[in-house]
This record gives structure tokens, C-alpha cells and sequence, in this order.
């Protein structure tokens, strides 16, 4: 091959080799990159009528009804990193003429309680029905206990019931989560 | 005319995009494989052979309406940066890279004057849509957006990675008209695509009377991701699987390019090609996901079952899974599909001036015929069907030869990387032997961070031409 080949080549190579540059960029900011997504979802939500806090067959009242759901992705990993404030908002529409006592009880996989809220709803009558809304703002240290959960059970208890106890009582739920989320160690 | 040329241009680069564009190897005919951009291009080759694996490096990334200095380069927080980046790109913006590696070239003139070339090449091409809502919900969340549909369909991609056989033939059919055609063998090894997706999701308030306190919907979801090659790709020793499929062994297509030159005069020329009319069928290892249907979801219902100690109540959280499943029914599949290639357009309309080379007025053989001078310029014009329709570029270019062993080409290009791309080309041979140069985005060179493209394309070849 005819060296003369390479003047031309070597000009056009050592020319772009030597002009081209990345300058003005600092690529370590890549670290700095942070996502802060603010997510509404939905949570539990139910309708219980007055009569399942009284057993008819039995003629015995039930003061407390109890349910139980996971809440798988709250114990993910990348859950726990990432959140950095949780607000519940409990809405209760009350039709029956009690009140209620109402805890949110958080478990672990091994069930032991990480969390829990508490609130009291208001007495409303099947007329008029009463909304009771409850807030609940998790942050800090508090969310490492939130994030321990993977399951949530929820007591509903009334101070009496009769027979005769009529209405329901609503549940709707949301939480919101901020997180932020950001390149990990 | 010349009016009709920028309207048609500005139209053309308003729209704009560009990904496997090589505007300076177009119509450069001291290239060989200015063949493979227009196999009816003009040619004085008697015969040519390209140093196998070295006959054409090419390489094009490129992202449009973002480049790396957008969101790394300069001051201030990089978080506002991207924040304002999320925004301002839209969905038709897209990051794309094509890599081509020729393996084998060559050519010769047959006696009844036909320029037969052949040869093998690999490509890879992948293109990725910005999926503008996907990417402003992951950012921000739902919340500030409730009541904004997301638009699923936004995201489009796909991913090819083949072996090209082909043949073709190019013919001067008389002093004016110059044609060719060459016929395309595909051989995928990998190929996955997901386009024509549609879908929303929304986040609404719902009325007092609904379940809970929003609903979350997915509506008319229709997603597909067809994948070939990719499945089975862990089983057994991946070289030789890849090897066999680029040796005809996997997924088959065919295709043709075509392509004429046409002398208007013995100064002006148009040409066009059409590259890559064809499709690959996927038969072979295919696997397929679509995800179909509307779901609301309303949160978890409980529903206090009377339990007696040790039951168990019901297990909602798998419910809710189950039924989302049922509702946007995810099905895999081994169904065999068709690949259209992207088809791409060139054109060009150039005119020669300075001193006659060859073919000019005092070539009685070739009366009529348009006479190759030292000098041109012309504009060009490329298209390339891609998921999301035509992206578009085009070209003015000012080819010289310098000496009879060096010629180039100068190309300034609008497209939807940038606004103004300059690119050179060298052509360079000296006993018989070729090299060419393809550089575009030369003003970027400073910093290459501020380029929303870098192309490339390099080659060595034994030429022959007809002297």
C-alpha cells in the first residue's frame, strides 16, 4: 500500500480526533438526578350495615368487625427508599345513629404491629347521614415503620347494637405518596 | 423551479427527522458504495473490491430535541434542567442509533456493460420513541394531573440486528439514463418491536356515590411487544445461535433498492433511490405480549366476613391482582409476523460546473451525455419510514474534485436533530486504492456534548475505474 495513502487519512483523523471534545459537562450530576413523583391512589374502601353488628341467630351483638388485606408493594424495598411522606385520608360517611371507633392496625410479614392510627367517627342518622374525614401524615422515622407493613387490619367497633340498628357506615380511603427517588449506593 | 425546490424543502424540514441518513455518500460516485445509497447511480467502475470488514464503518446515534450538554452541560440544578427538558420534548422526539459494518464488497463491469455489485453487511438499528406522558407521570406522579389522560400509545420502539446479503445490477440504458436495482437477502438475528400501541390512563375524582374516592382507569389498552430471536437466547451457547441466524439460519425477508440518475442537461442531474423495499418474516422463535382491555380500579374493598378463630378472610390483595389480569388480559405468544424494512427515499437535483473531466462536449461517443466536472452543487432530499411516519432531512452540498486523486463533498443538512448540520466527505485514490471519510455535525466537534447526532461512516476499497 502506498504510505502516501495515509496523509490525507491521518489529516482528516488527527483533525476531528483533535477538535472533537466534550467540555462544559460534568457527568457526575447523573447522582444528582432526583425524581419526586407525588402519587394519589386509591386504598381500602367498605360499606357495613348496621345489622352486621348484630347476630340475629345468636341474638348477641358484635361491637367489633374486623377485616384484614395486604398492602403488598408498601414493604417493597424500593417503596421504603424511596418514600418520604405518606398522607391517609380516611373519609367515613356515618347513616347509623352510633359512633364508631376505628383503628388501622399496620403488620409485618411476621405480624407484628410496625404502625397504627386511630380515629372516631362521628354519629349520623339514616336521614342524615354524617361525613367524618380523618387525616393521618406519616413521615420521618415513622415511615420505616409504615414500610415495614405488608398488610393492614382495620377495627371497627361500635359501643352498642341492637336489633333494631339501622344505616351503614362508608369507608373511603386514598393515600398520597411523595417520594423521592434518586440513584442508590 | 428553484421555488418550488425550497418549498418543497422547507415543508420537508419543518416536519423533520433523520436516522439513517448518508447525505454525503449520496451521489458521491468516487465512492463505491455510493452503490448501496443509489444502485442506479452513475459509475465509472470497471471493478472494485472492499477490504473485507473495512469497506464501510458506519455509525449514526443521535437523539432529537435533546442533547447531553441540555441536561450535564452549563449550570445550574439538573433536576430543573430535566424537569424542563420533560416538557419541552414531544412525543415524535426520539434517541436512535444505526451501526452498519460492511463484510464483504465488490463489483465488476460485464461485457454488455452492466456494473453487477455484491456484497454482505451487518446492521443494527434501534430507535425509541419519547414517551412524553409515561415520562411526566414517572417525574411528577398523578397528582397534578388528575383528570389528564395519559397517553400510553406513546410508547414505540423497536430493534433490529441482521445480516444483509445483496446483489444488484446498475446500467446506463442510454447517454441521459443511468438505472439500477439490486435485490436484498435478510437474515435476522434479534428483532423486537412494540408500535401502534394505544391506551390511557387517567386518575379521577369520583362522585359521592362512587366506591372510593378516585378512580384510577386504564382505557382501551391495545400494547404489543413482538420480539424474534430473543426468547430462547439464554438457552445453550449464544455465539454460534447469533452466527447461524446471520448465516441465513434465523428469521428470513427479502428486499429491493432502486435507484436512477437522469441527465436534464449536460449540467443538470436528478436522481433518486428508493433502499431497503421489502420485509423480514418472523417464523422462528417468535414470542409475543399484548396486554388488552379497560380496568377502573376502585382500592381494596373489605368486606367483614364472620370469622371464627383461625380462618383466614379473603385474600384481596391477590383478588384485586387476579382480576386486573382478567380485565387487561396479558397474552404471550408464538405467532409468526411480518416486518415491514424501513423503506428510505433519496433525491437529489444537482449542477455541475468548472473544468470537464471526462464525457464533455468533445466526446463524440458520448453525445448528449451530462459531462463530469470538477465542481457541483445541488440539493437532496432524504425520507425513512419509522413507527411514528416519515422522519425527513434535507441537504445542500457543494462537491469538488480537488485533484484526480482527492475529491470532496461539503453537505449542510436540516433535520430533526438539528438545524444546521455541516458534514464533509473525502474521497481519496491513489493506485487503486480507496479511501473515503464521512463525517457529519462538524460545527459540534468543539464539544461533542452540544451534538444531538454524531454519524460517521469510513471505508477502504480496490477501485478500478474506466479510464
Amino acid at each position: 500500500m502506498n504510505t502516501n495513502l495515509w496523509i490525507p487519512t491521518l489529516v482528516i483523523l488527527v483533525l476531528v480526533s483533535t477538535i472533537s471534545c466534550i467540555k462544559d459537562t460534568d457527568f457526575e450530576q447523573a447522582s444528582d438526578i432526583t425524581a419526586r413523583p407525588v402519587v394519589e391512589l386509591n386504598l381500602i374502601h367498605f360499606e357495613v350495615d348496621a345489622g352486621e353488628f348484630y347476630d340475629e341467630s345468636t341474638n348477641t351483638s358484635r361491637l367489633t368487625l374486623s377485616d384484614t388485606t395486604e398492602i403488598r408493594f408498601l414493604d417493597d424495598s424500593g417503596l421504603q427508599e424511596s418514600l418520604l411522606r405518606a398522607e391517609f385520608l380516611f373519609e367515613f360517611t356515618n347513616a347509623i345513629p352510633r359512633t364508631f371507633d376505628v383503628t388501622f392496625q399496620f403488620l409485618s410479614e411476621a405480624t407484628d404491629t410496625t404502625y397504627t392510627t386511630q380515629t372516631f367517627v362521628e354519629a349520623g342518622t339514616v336521614g342524615v347521614p354524617l361525613v367524618t374525614t380523618y387525616e393521618e401524615v406519616v413521615e420521618g422515622a415513622e415511615i420505616l415503620e409504615l414500610t415495614s407493613a405488608n398488610r393492614v387490619v382495620v377495627n371497627v367497633t361500635i359501643p352498642e347494637a341492637n336489633a333494631e340498628l339501622e344505616g351503614a357506615l362508608r369507608l373511603k380511603s386514598k393515600t398520597t405518596y411523595f417520594l423521592e427517588i434518586t440513584e442508590r449506593e | 423551479m428553484k421555488h418550488v425546490i425550497f418549498i418543497l424543502l422547507a415543508t420537508c424540514l419543518s416536519l423533520g427527522a433523520w436516522a439513517q441518513n448518508k447525505q454525503i455518500l449520496y451521489g458521491f460516485e468516487d465512492i463505491p458504495q455510493s452503490l448501496l445509497v443509489n444502485p442506479g447511480g452513475k459509475t465509472q467502475l470497471q471493478k472494485h473490491y472492499g477490504i473485507p470488514f473495512f469497506s464501510q464503518i458506519h455509525f449514526n446515534g443521535g437523539a432529537s430535541g435533546i442533547s447531553a450538554y441540555d441536561i450535564f452541560g452549563g449550570s445550574g440544578d439538573i433536576n430543573e434542567k430535566i424537569d424542563n427538558k420533560i416538557f419541552e420534548m414531544e412525543e415524535t422526539d426520539f434517541f436512535s442509533v444505526t451501526q452498519q459494518l460492511e463484510i464483504l464488497s465488490f463489483g465488476w463491469r460485464t461485457q454488455q456493460d452492466y456494473y453487477l455489485s455484491g456484497g454482505v453487511y451487518q446492521e443494527f438499528d434501534f430507535i425509541f420513541y419519547y414517551p412524553r406522558d409515561l415520562a411526566i407521570l414517572g417525574w411528577n406522579g398523578n397528582q397534578a394531573y388528575l383528570d389528564y389522560e395519559f397517553d400510553l400509545g406513546q410508547l414505540s420502539t423497536t430493534g433490529d440486528l441482521l445480516t444483509v446479503y445483496h446483489f444488484g445490477a446498475n446500467k446506463a440504458l442510454s447517454n441521459k439514463l443511468t438505472v439500477g436495482l439490486r435485490a436484498k437477502f435478510y437474515s435476522s438475528i434479534l428483532s423486537y418491536r412494540s408500535v401502534g400501541n394505544q391506551g390511557t390512563f387517567v386518575t379521577t375524582r369520583a362522585d359521592s356515590d362512587a366506591e372510593n374516592i378516585y378512580e384510577h382507569r386504564l382505557q382501551d389498552i391495545n400494547m404489543r411487544v413482538e420480539t424474534s430471536g430473543i426468547a430462547n437466547l439464554d438457552e445453550g451457547p449464544v455465539g454460534s445461535k447469533l452466527l447461524g441466524r446471520a448465516l441465513f439460519g434465523g428469521n428470513l425477508g427479502v428486499g429491493v433498492d432502486v435507484g436512477a440518475t437522469y441527465d436534464i442537461t449536460d449540467r443538470l442531474q436528478l436522481s433518486a433511490s428508493a433502499l431497503d423495499v421489502g420485509a423480514i418474516f418472523h417464523t422462528k422463535n417468535t414470542e409475543n405480549y399484548s396486554a388488552q382491555g379497560d380496568y377502573t380500579l376502585d382500592g381494596i374493598e373489605l368486606l367483614f366476613p364472620p370469622l371464627s378463630a383461625g380462618d383466614e378472610t379473603f385474600p384481596y390483595y391477590d383478588n384485586l391482582e387476579d382480576e386486573i389480569l382478567e380485565e387487561v388480559a396479558v397474552d404471550t405468544t408464538t405467532n409468526s409476523y411480518t416486518q415491514m424494512r424501513p423503506m428510505k427515499l433519496n433525491g437529489a437535483l444537482q449542477y455541475r460546473f468548472g473544468k470537464i473531466l471526462s464525457g464533455g462536449v468533445c466526446d463524440c461517443r458520448n453525445m448528449g451525455k451530462g459531462a463530469d466536472r470538477d465542481q457541483a452543487i445541488g440539493v437532496q432530499f432524504f425520507s425513512m419510514a419509522r413507527p411514528k411516519g416519515w422522519q425527513m432531512a434535507g441537504t445542500v452540498f457543494y462537491y469538488r474534485r480537488i485533484f484526480d486523486f482527492l475529491s470532496a463533498k461539503a453537505t449542510y443538512t436540516y433535520d430533526a436533530y438539528e438545524t444546521g448540520n455541516v458534514g464533509i466527505g473525502i474521497s481519496t485514490t491513489l493506485n487503486k486504492f480507496n479511501f473515503y471519510l464521512a463525517v457529519d455535525n462538524l460545527l459540534r466537534y468543539g464539544n461533542l456534548a452540544k451534538a444531538k447526532s454524531v454519524s460517521l461512516q469510513f471505508g477502504f476499497n480496490i477501485k478500478m475505474d474506466t479510464e
